[in-house]
């Protein structure tokens, strides 16, 4: 009896769903692409499923809650790009991209493309490419907000009792170094929170980065710290892409481009480092 | 006139729920030699290891010496340098050669120069008559010899009196006679002893005075020839006819 | 391969300030944890609850937390710099205990938790002692101090050395999270600065600084194996 009612449902949900498939014949079964075949962006439009590497603890730029898909400038670029490959916010699939790991998740396809405060430079280069700049950033310091005392890098070099943090690794730790004089005045943590702890606790003087970083930073407790607003270095920040994809790059170049010029790229910044900095007056990617 | 060296008043110890000491009441003058039998778990050894505070009592007086056993301390410290001890499984200090171990004591406790704590030991060791393996280590030693050490280590802090927790419960049957002749002699030397020990032979002739125990009570006392030949408790006529039926 | 020799001498620097790490916060772990072993066993209550209670705390506090409470934690109580570890003589020795305030909460922070370790092994090892030694050093009129120094601990020592030895090995690769709180110049920092900061590729990198633990536990293993066939020789 009960076997005879089991058979009858499911004959009813065979006949049920098999109307609902009919209903979306119209619809494409997989997703189609404009791109020329074989290239990255065709190969993504395909899969319909876009991974992508960014920072998921740098406030504005990529940062990332509980459960929640990371935010920040780094992530709305992301979202651009996406929105033109025919990619819906949600298919994009992010991953954590620290410091260490990016020329070795680009190079093994773990992800397609970093956009994570990534700096443009030559050693970089030789392992993968980069479309961009489409923001370039500078190394700046950061300071208890009552302090007078540091007015720039030069400091640690007439001071050298005043420390300053930064992490191990990062090329503002290699650039800072040109500035100090006694051994230790540069402290290095593997994290920049570490830093402001120690910054708070008065054990270093400044903290030392991307100024992006640190204004993240500053928007968090704007009562604690300031960001002395004269940064000494350019950093461009590049999308990083396998070496020698040069469609790709070229591809994403134009995107960024054409995003400044129509408004989406100041969409993207007022909704994120806006309240912290002028947006740049303009961008030159470097197409090579 | 015989004055007290050890008195015990009204000793009381439990373990747990378990009474091994009631009512204990016991006086040992100085140059006496007391020998404790009785049955296993009579409390004999307890009341043995009490009298220096290896086991705390739970209610009554001991008296050492004139003066009540001090708390833990520098003072319980200085009270046991004064009151030898050798147990059933000799105890000596595994790391140590013989010669180190009977030295130890003076050393770091007495603060004598080494050169005469080891005058002292090796005039102990050929006295127990191990002078030779002075320079050993305790395990390559029969079971006699290190017992024989072990009494010249508790000598060797020159005490006023000497306890014996069965010393020669452990031995191999051959070795009982040459660790109690080192005892004969120091009782016949005019040392205070309190031996708790199975040798009733040893008993009979070197004991002033033999105590019974039997179930933590003290059930009698008196002269080994008395207590032998004429018990009077049917306690120790009970153990007695165990004992020496063999 | 060709990475490891080119850079050898950053691998052998980073290696030599692992090992000045390590060696100092094997000697203050050894020292501490003898002392806090001596609580636990100490007749006296409140030292002996204190000493369970250091155990407790940080045999079960993850170590990266620990670090963190001492670099950041310390400050705020009054500690500043820790510069009571900026020993005059020993600081010409290891430049970095008197250049890097990190280098040294990071060493306080080693030793606190290694420490712990110690102890247990160490109480392990005075607990293999049998009771009878300790009873007779007391019966002799021995202090617990003498008893414990002259008696028990160098009992203790042997059943003891083998598990410490393995706590050190442990202290050893801990000391990798020291890179990760301002140590500047031993072999996970260097390793870090080779890979982020001269884009030199993971995989080789990370072999050799594997490669530099090794170079320090593998002997020191080896060390105990060798000790413990000796004590089982003499034990018999």
């Amino acid at each position: 009896m009960r076997f005879k009612r089991m058979t009858a449902i499911a004959a009813v949900a065979v006949v049920a769903f098999g109307t609902a498939s009919c209903a979306k014949k119209d619809e494409p079964a997989a997703p189609t692409s404009k791109f020329a075949a074989g290239t990255t962006m065709d190969r993504i439009a395909k899969a319909g499923k876009f991974n992508v590497g960014t920072k998921w603890d740098q406030p504005l730029f990529g940062l990332k809650g509980l459960a929640k898909a990371p935010e920040g400038f780094d992530v709305e670029i992301v979202k651009i790009i996406a929105a033109e490959l025919g990619i819906k916010d949600d298919k994009v699939h992010y991953e954590e991209t620290v410091s260490k790991v990016r020329e070795d998740f680009i190079s093994s396809g773990r992800v397609d493309m970093i956009v994570a405060t990534y700096t443009i430079n030559d050693a970089r280069k030789e392992k993968i490419s980069f479309a961009g700049p489409y923001y370039e950033a500078g190394q700046d310091i950061l300071v208890a907000k009552d302090d007078t005392t540091i007015t720039g890098p030069e400091i640690f070099k007439t001071d050298a009792t005043k420390k300053v943090c930064s992490v191990t690794g990062s090329t503002p730790a290699k650039k800072i170094a040109e500035y100090a004089t006694a051994p230790g005045q540069v402290v290095l943590f593997d994290v920049y929170t570490k830093c402001l702890d120690a910054l708070k606790n008065k054990q270093v003087a400044a903290v030392t980065t991307d100024n992006v970083i640190l204004m993240g930073y500053v928007s968090k407790e704007p009562d604690k710290f300031k960001v002395l607003g004269k940064p000494f270095t350019k950093e461009p920040y590049g999308i990083g892409v396998k070496k020698d994809d040069k469609v790709f790059r070229d591809w994403i170049n134009d995107i960024i481009e054409k995003a400044f010029a129509d408004g989406r790229y100041k969409a993207a910044w007022d909704k994120t480092v806006g309240a912290i900095a002028p947006m740049p007056k303009e961008i030159k990617v470097n197409r090579y | 006139m015989p004055e007290p060296l050890i008195e015990l008043n009204a000793v009381n110890k439990w373990f747990g729920s378990l009474h091994v000491l009631r009512d204990v009441n016991l006086t040992v003058d100085r140059g006496e030699v007391v020998v404790v039998i009785g049955p296993s778990g009579s409390g004999k050894s307890t009341l043995c290891r009490a009298i220096n505070r290896l086991e705390t009592i739970n209610s009554g007086t001991i008296i050492f010496d004139g003066k009540p056993l001090p708390e833990e301390g520098k003072q319980l410290a200085r009270l046991r340098s004064e009151v030898g001890m050798v147990f059933q499984s000799f105890n000596l200090f595994s790391h140590l050669t013989i010669l180190e171990n009977v030295t130890l004591g003076p050393i770091k406790v007495r603060r004598e120069s080494k050169a005469v704590a080891k005058e002292r030991a090796m005039k102990l060791l050929d006295r127990v008559g191990i002078g030779n393996q002075a320079d050993k280590h305790p395990g390559q030693l029969s079971g006699g010899q290190q017992q024989r050490a072990a009494i010249a280590r508790a000598l060797a802090m020159q005490p006023k009196a000497m306890l014996f927790d069965e010393p020669t419960s452990a031995l191999d049957p051959e070795m009982v006679g040459e660790v109690l002749d080192v005892m004969t002699s120091l009782a016949v030397e005019g040392m205070t002893m309190i031996v708790v020990t199975h040798e009733m032979g040893f008993a009979r002739h070197a004991a002033k005075r033999v105590v019974f125990m039997a179930d933590g009570e003290l059930v009698e006392q008196a002269p080994p020839a008395e207590f032998f030949d004429n018990p009077r408790s049917e306690r120790a006529r009970d153990f007695l006819s165990k004992v020496l039926q063999h | 391969m060709s990475i490891l020799i080119d850079n050898f001498d950053l691998f052998a620097n980073g290696l030599l300030g692992t090992i000045r790490l390590c060696l100092l916060a094997a000697v203050g772990s050894l020292l501490l944890g003898g002392l806090i072993a001596a609580f636990r066993v100490s007749p006296l209550p409140p030292l002996r609850a204190l000493g369970t209670g250091y155990v407790t705390v940080f045999r079960n506090m993850p170590l990266t937390v620990v670090m963190f409470l001492s670099a950041f934690g310390l400050p705020p109580l009054g500690v500043n710099e820790a510069s009571f570890l900026n020993v005059p003589g020993l600081n010409f020795l290891i430049p970095q205990l008197g250049n890097n305030a990190f280098f040294r909460f990071a060493l306080i922070a080693i030793v606190l938790y290694t420490s712990a370790f110690v102890c247990e092994a160490l109480r392990a090892g005075i607990n293999a002692v049998p009771t009878g030694q300790a009873e007779a050093a007391r019966s002799l009129g021995l202090t617990f101090t003498q008893n414990l120094r002259n008696v028990v601990l160098p009992q203790a020592w042997k059943f003891a050395v083998v598990p410490i030895g393995s706590v050190i090995i442990a202290m050893i690769k801990n000391s990798a999270i020291a890179g990760s709180f301002g140590v500047a110049g031993d072999l996970m920092y260097t390793s870090d600065v080779l890979v982020s900061q001269e884009g030199l590729p993971l995989l080789p990198v990370f072999l050799g600084l594997s490669g530099g633990y090794l170079l320090l536990t593998i002997p020191l293993g080896l060390f105990l194996d060798a000790v413990e066939r000796r004590r089982a020789a003499t034990i018999r």
